[in-house]
């Protein structure tokens, strides 16, 4: 299917996508005028502006088959004035209930109706993931599910409009998310990828030819080095880690950015290069307190004696300020297992029955920035070979867009919604998307009820 | 139209990031900083009108609203929804739920389950083995939306086991983005994540009935869905029998059977029946009239509620058994050992509803002679209707 949902500045028609063209063309968007024109006229502007938001992958005749003119609605009901009333109050005198000074017995706003007009296409496969804010347009959203990345109730479905029943369950490939809602890769990041992705191929023909003479050599002196350098160096390397991770941190958005990578990259090398010194070889592969633990137990690195807590804010603009809050939903997670801080005050016991010297004292402070460093690692990666711009960052004009209708109920860290209920409309609110007021939706509805009457 | 002679500037013009990148190695580190506009007059000398600078109109006015008004839609503000009615409100924010569209009047972005909230209903669902219902009650949460977010909890857990990929800061920035209800801290009130008690419009309530009443009479919700359905006025000792509607609530739970039908054949239907009934949580009307009855009895009342909800658990338990029981009942499940496969077999049924009057209906199972398979007959849709979980 062709596409025609380009975002034209010249129609100034509003898409389903979170690009900045459909922001600006959202933004000045003006009702048609009504003076002067017959109602046909009225109706057709109304549903071509309609239908150019609501499905405009969809065909014409295939929309009209799905139209109906009957539309879902819910009220929501108070169960004490249910117990108060049987009803004979509001059916009470002359049938409408009696006024109380002047007022109706019950006041209830008007339901939009005729918002709901487009309510069948939110069934669709392809809208439904575009609401729950897994593609950046219902053109990419069809995309994904052409592709073969999205599931529904666990099974590969490649029908862009399947129409979701009630209580089915859809997931997308979190990279094909990541990819959607991310920052683009800039020049710079591309080359980098395409230059790592040469040095792994570099790499594996190399290892095949020299894997066996080399595991065999290297072996004893590493281990002997390691042991010997290890006491003298930990000052030093604990020291640049932490200047390392304070710097990776604290950078905002003055900072370049390949200048930002550049640190990121050199701070991975180093926790690395620390952590291959343990004695296990499943740290690297371990989870993040193991990890922060063997980092701190190989350092020799010990708490300053006033353990003063300290809540550090994230400035909003830093653009590495998730990482803290990451570090929260990683410590609550792990409910089950000992918590982080736990697991840091064994690592410290462990530190001193050794009886080693005290190679450095941290403060609270400190640990807490090599703590969210690391949290940032394994969470947000800095990864050249993935399709996005890394670490991932939400894109720009973003938020503007990111709403979540009720009828979904989506969980994001595994990329997968739950179609709950078809949409309704109750007293005040409709719960379809649309961009467009009453002006526009009840002379669209118009136009598909005709013959129906 | 023949060639136009362009002059060195304007082919530095077009290729910007050239000059941008080579400037300092350039021989003629003069080139950017020649204007625009002098190139283009060179290169139209015959016009006497202005040229657009490399943009349309419409392109310069974009970029002018991106880079002014709009600039601060490019980055979201953690905490805080970002929406393009921003822009309109002057003046104090009010308490007012946020809306993304600036037309829309009636529609809302409405909040999502916070983290912890989503952990702590799948905590009391399958930790705690507290019934959805009573969840939801105690959350403020819809029992559809409880039972996904247990669904979602659990393949979330199962995916983090197998050590497949999640997107973390993903979900970190969308609930930066999007209102969310917080989990209530130890000790104080939840807040209600959404309304739970919704009556869905019946179709029938849509039509416009004369039905003339003595204003002597009293007309409750029991009598209106009557009129609405076309059922005939109960009799005066079957209405006397009902105190308030939400009696039948009661009656229902025990023996669904117990709703009336009206009209022959294919037109057969329920009687509607009162909000009371329909609503999610009958219960809580029962529970406002035991309150509104016995005002100072407020443990006894809890006590009462607790066990109606207990006894209502255990008939739907009951009922769903039931319901299983029959469908193994007719079911046959077949599983060798070594396949992957379970077979399971099921009596065929050859009515006029499977295979309608004429034995040609698509519905029943098997070949039936002169009926073609449904994929070989003309216009049918092979995109799947529904997908089993």
């Amino acid at each position: 299917m062709r596409n025609r949902a380009s975002n034209t500045l010249s129609k100034g028609k509003i898409r389903q996508s979170w690009s900045k063209y459909n922001l600006y063309n959202m933004q000045r968007f003006r009702s048609p005028p009504t003076t002067n024109r017959t109602f046909f006229q009225q109706k057709w502007s109304a549903k071509a502006a309609s239908r150019a938001y609501h499905g405009e992958q969809v065909r014409e005749g295939q929309w009209k088959r799905m139209f109906n003119h009957r539309i879902r609605s819910v009220i929501p009901m108070n169960a004490s004035d249910l117990a108060a009333d049987d009803g004979s109050l509001v059916s009470s005198g002359r049938g409408s209930g009696l006024d109380q000074d002047g007022k109706p017995a019950y006041q209830t706003r008007p339901t939009p109706y005729t918002h709901m007009t487009f309510a069948p296409l939110e069934r669709r496969l392809d809208v439904a993931i575009f609401r729950a804010l897994f593609a950046s347009s219902a053109r990419q959203a069809r995309q994904f599910v052409i592709h073969g990345a999205v599931t529904v109730n666990g099974q590969t479905m490649k029908h862009p409009s399947y129409l979701l029943n009630p209580g089915d369950l859809f997931q997308v490939e979190p990279d094909r998310v990541l990819y959607a809602t991310g920052h683009t890769k800039t020049p710079f990041e591309r080359r980098q990828g395409r230059l790592s992705r040469r040095r792994a191929k570099l790499d594996k023909s190399d290892e095949v030819e020299a894997a066996s003479e080399v595991e065999a050599e290297s072996k004893e002196p590493a281990k002997e080095d390691a042991k010997e350098t290890q006491k003298e160096d930990t000052k030093e390397t604990l020291k640049a880690l932490l200047a390392q991770a304070k710097s990776v941190m604290s950078t905002g958005k003055n900072t370049l950015a390949p200048q930002r990578k550049q640190e990121l990259r050199g701070f991975q090398q180093a926790v690395r290069r620390v952590l291959s010194r343990s004695e296990s070889s499943t740290v690297l592969a371990d989870s993040l307190e193991a990890q922060f633990s063997q980092l701190t137990l190989l350092l020799k690195a010990k708490r300053a004696e006033k353990p003063v807590k300290k809540d550090v804010k994230p400035r909003p603009e830093d653009a590495f300020a998730y990482a803290e809050r990451d570090a929260e939903v990683a410590s609550s997670k792990a409910d089950t297992e000992v918590t982080a801080s736990d697991k840091l005050s064994d690592a410290f016991a462990q530190a001193t029955l050794g009886n080693e010297v005290d190679a450095s004292e941290l403060s609270d402070e400190e640990f807490d920035t090599l703590k969210r460093a690391l949290t940032q690692m394994r969470d947000n990666p800095l990864d050249n070979s993935k399709t996005y711009s890394t670490p991932w960052q939400p894109r720009q004009y973003m938020s503007a867009f990111a709403f979540i209708p009720r009828y979904l109920e989506v969980n994001q860290n595994i990329c997968a919604a739950v179609y709950l209920r078809h949409p309704v409309a109750r007293p005040g609110s409709a719960e379809v998307p649309t961009p467009f007021g009453e002006s526009i939706a009840t002379p669209a509805y118009g136009w598909y009820l005709r013959r129906r009457w | 139209m023949p060639p136009r002679i362009q002059s060195r500037s304007v082919s530095n013009t077009l290729l910007p990031y050239l000059t941008a990148n080579s400037s300092s190695s350039s021989t003629l580190p003069s080139l950017p900083s020649l204007s625009s506009t002098s190139s283009q007059c060179l290169s139209r000398q015959f016009s006497a009108t202005a040229a657009p600078q490399g943009q349309t109109k419409l392109r310069r006015q974009m970029f002018e609203w991106l880079n002014n008004e709009g600039a601060g839609f490019k980055h979201h503000l953690p905490g805080e929804t970002n929406y393009l009615t921003r822009l309109k409100q002057r003046g104090p924010e009010g308490s007012e739920k946020p809306r993304p569209f600036p037309n829309n009047p009636s529609f809302f972005s409405e909040p999502v389950l916070s983290e912890e909230l989503r952990n702590e209903v799948y905590n009391r669902v399958v930790e705690q083995k507290k019934s959805v219902r009573i969840v939801s009650v105690e959350l403020g949460i819809d029992m559809k939306r409880i039972a996904a977010v247990v669904r979602l909890v659990e393949l979330e857990k199962r995916q983090r086991a197998q050590g497949k990929p999640l997107a973390l800061p993903y979900a970190r920035a969308i609930h930066e983005m999007v209102p969310t209800t917080p989990l209530a801290e130890q000790g104080e009130r939840q807040t209600y994540h959404e309304p739970i008690n919704d009556l869905p419009a019946h179709p029938l309530t849509g039509s416009q009935i004369f039905y003339p009443v003595p204003e002597s009479r009293s007309f409750n919700r029991v009598e209106a869905g009557r009129v609405f359905s076309g059922a005939p006025a109960m009799e005066h000792s079957e209405a006397a029998a009902i105190s308030h509607p939400s009696d039948l609530a009661e009656k229902i739970l025990e023996d669904p059977n117990s709703i009336g039908w009206v009209g022959k054949g294919a037109n057969a239907r329920q009687i509607l029946q009162p909000a009371d009934v329909r609503i999610p949580h009958p219960h809580m009307v029962a529970l406002e009239r035991d309150r509104l009855a016995h005002p100072n009895e407020r443990l006894a009342v809890a006590d009462l509620q607790s066990k109606r909800l207990e006894r209502q658990d255990a008939i739907e338990q009951a009922r769903r058994e039931r319901v299983q029981a029959r469908r193994e009942k007719k079911l046959t499940v077949v599983s060798p050992e070594d396949s992957r496969f379970d077979y399971r077999i099921k009596d065929t049924i050859y009515t006029t509803e499977t295979t309608g009057t004429d034995g040609r209906g698509s519905k029943a199972v098997g070949r039936r002679y002169g009926v073609p398979h449904r994929d070989r007959t003309r216009g049918e849709v092979k995109i799947p209707t529904r997908v089993e979980a």
